[in-house]
């Protein structure tokens, strides 16, 4: 039956991936043809998986995962939209009955080779990507010469745009057999010869069955290689294929996204413009009017101007434009065309709306539960059903009340989830504060398919992977920070047996710790832990002892770590001291706090320590209320005084003052601290000091700076003494002329003889 | 009808006193006739030519037989076919651009390709009134009759009503906006109704309008949303690459050369690439190879100043030099196209001789000519 006789018996039809003119004369052909079995190109490996695409529930834009079984990150996608022809195989196939395989090269033999980044996202050796760019991209030179700018728009012009192309598969295949032969013989590159050499093994078998109607459909590149006509001997094929080597790969079947059909996804499916492809594959006859309403309509959602009068305008336009440049059929270059110049008024802005949603399209498919999932994915989808946090590849704010279970449990699973490093959520900036609420920008990318596997290897239930992972985490973390970051997470993930290691692993870090300003820095995250505790309800006694210990640490070693700073780390001291500050504060326990009171003022007169921190700590004591003005305001006369160095003093100053300025404005007190200070200075320390205070104040804002100086007046006026000296100036601020001008009026309103002017 | 001015005719003894500038249709007549002969293609009624013969003459070919239509418009031909598309479904065609993007050099062309006459045209001004919009009266005609048809002064839009022609109305945005209003009637209904005689004027087959809209003083009287619906709009880019700019100056300077009949040498390719050069840069806000930052004047720095420039210097180059045009030629034109703000552009202008003119050594001349003017 093999052989040359079975040339009538096997149509190969080589068709563009993701090409919805393809796609519906391929349908046609296969129902004229009606064949005994189809024969795809794709991965042999997932052919179990084939009749999943029978289920109602699976729902494209989806794509076949082929992964290696030990590493998932090493993975293949093949992507198939409603409007690909291979899927239009695969259905035609599942509806008249007739068996359907894939005869690529298995992925078990190309995952299996070491070439550099098998699984990388962008150089992905994916057979849908490299399809039409095969070696020095022959199309591309037939485009050229037809006048178009690439390949794939001369494609869309010559094959794709057409509806009347049933007999086209023979002339494409014998313009890739030019093509082919034009670009150097028959041979191209080695690893397309193997997986023609493969397609046409199996092909054989196929035959060698019984099956004497052979459908295959292959990109068209590869259509003259399987012409029966052109085969090579069955030994040729075989001593091709002998010998390579193999692992171990898994597949299924995972959802995908219109966005990842485009270039700019990565993957490089190539096709631009996966919306307009769905919209010539669904609406036939009157894709033009259904295309310019289409982009009227969202026009109009978006508030623009888009009557039904300018889609019928466009539309005339747009066939005006076909005829004029001698197309069969408008093209999206029209109708863009078309749009810009009726709807938007030469406005590029609402194009982009356009093009995101209508050209290419937010779409996200589905795969039915029956296809094979790894434990954590099940838990995955089970709990997004349960939770009611459907996956959309579109962009979503979602708003959490954490006081309710549902939007608790919700915001667990999503912070689970950031811990297994799938961001399928991220926090986004909630304008009113409130630790009880949470906003989320939700998006599903087909890509978290893959972590979700890769993820599996922590645990079959999301709880129980990402707690493995944090687990794994607190012990690989290098600093304490790191780990107080970490601890932070857990606590939002809600995982006490991961927070538990977490705080073994704080305690035992810590007690190592020598840094200070690490310690000062895990104080502030804490803290928070322990705030957040009562909203989530976990239980976060266990913090309280590891506080307790890093409190004690921290208060002993501030003076030393304080100490012979240069300006730039006692700058990031400063910072790490008044954070560590403000986290103490908010906690308010009075024991921890009159430790680190009593380090504060121990820093305060530390001579060794950087002036700048010095100032900080009286600072900090005199807001705290730990140290009496007395002593403050002789700390700051000396550190100001002549005595010291100016560079110094300056400093000192800046410590003091640091983001003193509305505090000046508001705070009565403490303005008159520094006003009783200033006051006091003799006649010739002002004056050296001024330059210095000149320094310090030209940081604070100008209307700070101004509202001071207004300040300082105002509290001047009545220290002179004489109220009624205030009410003059008050008044000679008038321009008496024009008060005249308003009194002769407002005198008339009331009925008073006006005073005549003197 | 004017003698068609080509330069030939134009330096002949016998000829008249002549235009200065010469209407599309007259100047280009011969390739119009041309054109026309080898048309064969289908034409909207009162169409000169067909939508495919239109977009040649503005693009520009090249006939197997070696005759050749200059290119009117260098830049995307897509835009152009936007343009004719809309004329032949009888839309109205407002072409938006930043000053010296060709829009009214595009209009001219396209009314004389369509209906061979570029002149039914109303300027836009802060000044246009409604007459010269629909209509006015010979008043002493009017005191004289009465009213009547022949008391009554036709608009050029009128005109082109009367004929199946295209109207063209010129900053379409500088006149106001009440006053704008008044060609809605005129693009929705396709007549004027002139209820002083309770008659009405209706559009032949073929009329249709093109305005022209600068992008840069849209605030100035903005298309009320009814006037805007009536339009179809192509918005005409700066030139996309300086080999496209090169050449559009190389050919304009040339034409007008010609037209002004300046007894000088054509502008050598060099100069005006290095003229082409400034401006883009000032234009764009950087260097061409993207390396330095530069401050933006305040004048637009487009094609059209780029070729006054290269025009002023031909012609001082003729007056008072030996011929051929030179850095100090330029230099004059320049300055004067970059400084509109005596301070601010001034600034800018220093900044850009010095920090990028300077460096360049090829520039020499041309950087101390403008450092001495400036």
């Amino acid at each position: 039956m093999a052989g040359a006789k079975s040339g009538e018996s096997v149509r190969v039809f080589g068709v563009r991936h993701h090409g919805p003119g393809s796609a519906r004369a391929l349908v046609g052909a296969l129902q004229a043809m009606a064949p005994s079995a189809v024969l795809i190109e794709g991965p042999p490996d997932a052919n179990d998986l084939i009749a999943l695409a029978g289920d109602d529930a699976m729902v494209p834009p989806i794509a076949l995962l082929v992964h290696q079984s030990e590493n998932p990150a090493k993975a293949v996608f093949y992507p198939f939209a409603e409007f690909s022809p291979e899927w239009c195989a695969i259905r035609y196939a599942h509806a008249s009955g007739v068996p359907a395989a894939f005869i690529d090269l298995p992925q078990a033999h190309r995952l299996s080779a070491t070439e550099p980044d098998a699984g990388g996202e962008a150089n992905d050796p994916d057979t849908h990507a490299n399809e039409p760019r095969t070696p020095r991209d022959p199309l591309d030179i037939m485009a050229r010469a037809a006048g178009h700018d690439d390949s794939e728009s001369w494609w869309d012009h010559v094959v794709e745009s057409r509806r009347d192309s049933a007999d086209a598969f023979a002339a494409i295949s014998e313009l890739m057999h030019e093509a082919r032969s034009s670009i150097g013989g028959e041979a191209p590159d080695a690893f397309n010869n193997l997986r023609e050499a493969h397609m046409r093994r199996s092909m054989r078998e196929w035959l060698a069955r019984g099956h004497d109607r052979l459908a295959v459909v292959c990109g068209a590149w590869h259509a003259p290689a399987l012409e029966p006509a052109c085969w090579p001997t069955a030994k040729a094929d075989a001593d091709l294929l002998k010998g390579l080597a193999k692992v171990k790969v898994a597949c299924t079947w995972i959802p995908w996204t219109h966005g990842r059909l485009t270039r700019s996804g990565g993957y490089g499916a190539g096709i631009r413009s996966p919306g307009w492809y769905e919209h010539l594959w669904l609406y036939g006859s009157d894709v033009c009017d259904r295309w310019l309403t289409s982009a009227a309509r969202l026009l109009r959602a978006e508030g623009l101007e888009a009557s039904s009068g300018s889609v019928i305008e466009a539309a005339r336009l747009v066939r005006a434009l076909a005829a004029l440049r001698s197309s069969p059929r408008p093209g999206l270059g029209e109708l863009s065309e078309a749009i810009r110049a009726v709807f938007t008024a030469g406005e590029t802005a609402p194009l982009e709306l356009i093009e995101r949603k209508l050209i290419v399209g937010e779409r996200l498919g589905r795969v039915p539960e029956s296809a094979p999932m790894v434990p954590l994915q099940r838990d995955l989808s089970k709990l997004q059903k349960s939770l009611r946090l459907a996956p959309s590849a579109a962009q979503t704010i979602k708003a959490l009340d954490l006081r309710e279970a549902t939007d608790r449990a919700r915001s667990v699973l999503l912070h689970r989830l950031l811990l297994l490093e799938i961001a399928w959520g991220e926090i986004a900036d909630l304008s009113g504060k409130g630790t009880f609420k949470e906003a989320w920008t939700l998006e599903w990318r087909p890509e978290f398919s893959v972590d979700v596997i890769e993820a599996s290897i922590w645990g079959s239930t999301v709880e129980e992977a990402a707690a493995a992972k944090a687990r794994d985490a607190c012990l690989s973390a290098k600093t304490l920070a790191k780990l107080c970051d970490l601890i932070e997470r857990i606590l939002l993930a809600d995982l006490p047996p991961a927070l538990q290691s977490a705080l073994e692993s704080l305690a035992a870090r810590s007690a190592a710790e020598c840094d200070a300003a690490e310690l000062l820095d895990s104080l502030g995250p804490l803290v928070n832990v322990t705030r957040y505790g009562d909203v989530r309800k976990t239980d976060v006694s266990m913090i309280a002892g590891v506080l307790d210990g890093i409190v004690d640490r921290a208060t002993i070693g501030l003076v030393g770590a304080c100490s012979a700073l240069d300006d730039s780390a006692a700058e990031a001291m400063f910072a790490s001291v008044n954070k560590a500050n403000s986290a103490l504060r908010l906690l308010g326990e009075a024991d921890k706090l009159e430790r680190w009171n009593g380090a504060i003022l121990d820093l305060a007169r530390t001579r060794s320590a950087h002036a700048k921190l010095r100032g900080g700590a009286v600072r900090i004591a005199l807001d705290g209320e730990a140290m009496e003005r007395d002593l403050a305001e002789r700390l700051l006369s000396a550190e100001v005084s002549t005595g010291s160095e100016p560079v110094h003093a300056a400093a000192w100053l800046e410590g003091f003052l640091h983001r003193g300025g509305a505090l000046l404005c508001h705070d009565d007190s403490f303005f008159g601290f520094i006003d009783r200070w200033l006051a006091g200075l003799s006649e010739t320390t002002f004056e050296s000091t001024l330059p210095l205070l000149r320094r310090t104040f030209s940081d604070f804002e100008s209307s700070i700076r101004l509202r001071l100086g207004e300040k300082a007046r105002e509290l001047a006026g009545p220290s002179a003494g004489a109220s009624s000296a205030g009410e003059a100036g008050e008044l000679r601020r008038f321009n008496r002329e024009r008060a005249r001008k308003a009194e002769a009026a407002v005198a008339l309103m009331l009925g008073l003889d006006p005073e005549p002017a003197p | 009808m004017k003698p068609a001015p080509t330069v030939e005719k134009r330096r002949s003894a016998d000829a008249p006193r002549e235009t200065l500038r010469g209407h599309a249709e007259d100047v280009f007549a011969a390739e119009l006739a041309e054109l026309a002969k080898r048309d064969h293609k289908p034409r909207p009624p009162s169409w000169r030519l067909s939508p495919w013969a239109t977009a040649s003459y503005i693009m520009g070919e090249t006939f197997d037989d070696g005759f050749t239509i200059t290119p009117k418009y260098i830049g995307n031909r897509r835009l152009i076919e936007v343009a004719i598309a809309t004329l032949a479904t009888d839309r109205a065609l407002l072409l938006l651009g930043v000053p010296g993007t060709a829009k009214s050099w595009v209009s001219e062309h396209l009314a004389a390709a369509v209906s061979g006459d570029s002149k039914l045209l109303v300027q836009g001004t802060a000044g246009t009134s409604e007459e010269s919009i629909r209509y006015g009266w010979n008043y002493a005609r009017l005191i004289a009759e009465g009213p009547s048809p022949s008391a009554l002064t036709a608009s050029p839009i009128i005109l082109a009503m009367r004929e199946g022609k295209i109207a063209r109305v010129e900053e379409l945005t500088r006149i106001p906006s009440d006053i704008q209003d008044s060609l809605i009637t005129i693009l929705s209904e396709k007549a004027l109704p002139i209820p002083e005689l309770n008659i009405e004027i209706a559009a032949h087959k073929g009329f249709n309008l093109i305005a022209t809209a600068n992008s840069r003083d849209r605030g100035v009287n903005e298309l009320s949303s009814a006037l805007k619906r009536r339009f179809n709009t192509v918005v005409l880019p700066t030139p996309e690459t300086a080999e496209e700019e090169i050449e559009i100056v190389k050919l304009r300077v040339a034409s007008l050369a010609g037209s002004l009949e300046v007894p000088a040498e054509p502008a050598g390719l060099e100069e005006i690439r290095r003229v082409v050069t400034i401006f883009r840069e000032l234009r764009s806000g950087e260097t061409e190879d993207g390396k330095v930052r530069i401050k933006q004047p305040s004048a637009t720095m487009s094609t059209a100043e780029a070729i006054s420039v290269m025009t002023q210097g031909l012609s001082l180059a003729a007056h008072f030099g030996d011929g051929s045009i030179k850095a100090a030629d330029l230099a004059a034109g320049l300055t004067g196209a970059v400084v509109k703000d005596p301070v601010a552009d001034r600034v800018v202008w220093l900044e850009y001789l010095e920090t990028v003119a300077k460096p360049r050594a090829s520039w020499r001349d041309l950087y101390r000519a403008c450092r001495e003017i400036a």
